[in-house]
C-alpha cells in the first residue's frame, strides 16, 4: 500500500486549519515550505543520482563485506566515519540509507551513519567553533562518535 | 533568495553532468543511473511534499524562538527534560540551530541543555514518514525512543567533561570567542 497520499492528506488538513485559524501565518509557512523545498530538491535530485551510481558500480558484495552484518563493530565504526563527511540535508539521509539497506547494509552501521550525517558535520564545524568555541565543539563532536557507537551495538543486537 | 537560486542551479548542473558523463560513458549504466534515481523519486515525492508543508506550518506555529524563550526560563532538572525531549519536533540543519542555541547558551541556558537540544533534534520527528518508508518502522522507532535517553546522557557527559577540562585550563568556558 502507497502512504504518500495518506501522508499528503494530513499535511493539507492541517493546512487548511492553520489557514482558517490565521491566513497571515499560513502564508509564512507556505513560503518557509517553498524555501526548503528550493533547498532540498536540487540536493535530492544529487542524492538520487549518487543512489544510482551507488548501485551502478558498487556491487552488493563491497557493500555487504563493509557495512553488512559480517562487519561487525567495524562496520558501525565505518558508517559513521562516512556519515561524518556526508554533506547531506537530513531529509537525504534516508533515502540514501534505504539504498545501503537495500544493498546489503547492516542496521548497525545504518544507524552510524544517519545519526552522524545528521549531529557531526565536517561543513559545520568552523560556525561551530565560531560560535561555541572549540572545547564545546571538539567535545560535543567526540562524544557524539562515541555515543553514537554504543546506539549502534544496541542497533545491532535487536535488528 | 538569489544565492538559493544560484545553488539550486549549481547542484541541477552537477548531477546533470555526473549522470550525462555516466551515460556516454556507458549507456546501460546511465539507464540503471536513471532507473534507481526515479523509483527513489516516485517513493518520495509524495511524502517529501507532506513533510516540506508540515515543517513549514512548525516553523510558524511553534517556531524555533518560542522553543529558546521556553528553554531559556527553565534551568536544571525541567531544562534539561524539554531540551531533551522538544527539539525532536523541529526541523532545521545545524547551519540554523547554531545560531539560535548562541542566542540561548548567551541568555544562560546551560552546556547540558544546549548539548541535549543538538542532539535530540536529530529524533528528526518530522522526518518519520521517510524514515518508516526506507528503513522501515522498527528502525524508526526504536531510533527516536533511543534518542530521549541519548540527549540526556550527552547533555550531563559533555557538562561534566567540559567542567573537569575547566578546573585544569581555567579558560575551556568562558573562552568561546565572540
Amino acid at each position: 500500500m502507497r502512504i504518500g497520499p495518506i501522508y499528503l492528506a494530513i499535511a493539507f488538513i492541517l493546512l487548511i486549519l492553520s489557514a482558517v485559524k490565521d491566513i497571515r501565518k499560513t502564508k509564512l509557512a507556505l513560503k518557509a515550505s517553498g524555501k526548503i523545498a528550493l533547498t532540498v530538491f536540487p540536493v535530492l535530485f544529487l542524492i538520487f543520482i549518487l543512489m544510482g551510481v551507488v548501485s551502478a558500480f558498487v556491487s552488493k558484495e563491497t557493500i555487504a563485506s563493509w557495512l553488512g552484518s559480517g562487519s561487525g563493530v567495524l562496520g558501525i565504526l565505518i558508517g559513521e566515519i562516512v556519515g561524518s563527511f556526508a554533506l547531506i540535508q537530513p531529509a537525504a539521509v534516508f533515502p540514501f540509507a534505504g539504498v545501503l539497506r537495500d544493498r546489503g547494509a547492516s542496521y548497525g552501521p545504518i544507524l552510524g551513519f544517519v545519526m552522524t550525517a545528521i549531529l557531526i558535520g565536517v561543513s559545520t564545524l568552523p560556525l561551530e567553533i565560531k560560535l561555541f568555541g572549540k572545547h564545546f565543539t571538539l567535545t560535543r563532536n567526540v562524544l557524539t562518535f562515541i555515543l553514537v557507537f554504543l546506539i549502534g551495538i544496541i542497533f545491532m543486537l535487536i535488528l | 533568495m538569489k544565492k538559493m537560486v544560484r545553488d539550486a542551479l549549481i547542484y541541477v548542473l552537477v548531477t546533470g553532468a555526473i549522470w550525462g558523463i555516466i551515460s556516454i560513458v556507458s549507456p546501460a549504466k546511465g539507464l540503471l543511473v536513471g532507473e534507481v534515481a526515479y523509483g527513489a523519486f516516485t517513493k518520495a515525492v509524495e511524502i517529501i511534499i507532506a513533510v516540506f508543508i508540515i515543517i513549514g506550518l512548525i516553523q510558524v506555529w511553534v517556531g524555533p524562538q518560542t522553543l529558546s524563550k521556553l528553554l531559556g526560563k527553565e534551568a536544571g532538572w525541567k531544562g534539561l527534560a524539554l531540551a531533551s525531549t522538544v527539539p525532536i519536533f523541529i526541523g532545521g540543519s545545524l547551519f540554523t540551530i547554531f545560531p539560535l542555541l548562541k542566542t540561548l547558551r548567551d541568555k544562560g541556558a546551560s552546556i547540558a541543555c544546549v548539548m541535549a537540544f543538538i542532539t535530540a533534534w536529530a529524533g528528526k520527528a518530522p522526518l518519520l514518514p521517510l524514515e518508516i518508508e526506507f528503513l522501515g518502522w522498527k528502525f524508526a522507532v526504536l531510533r527516536i525512543s533511543l534518542i530521549i535517553p541519548f540527549a540526556v546522557v550527552m547533555g550531563l557527559l559533555s557538562q561534566f567533561v567540559l567542567e573537569k577540562w575547566q578546573d585544569r585550563h581555567p579558560a575551556v568556558i568562558k573562552a568561546s570567542p565572540k
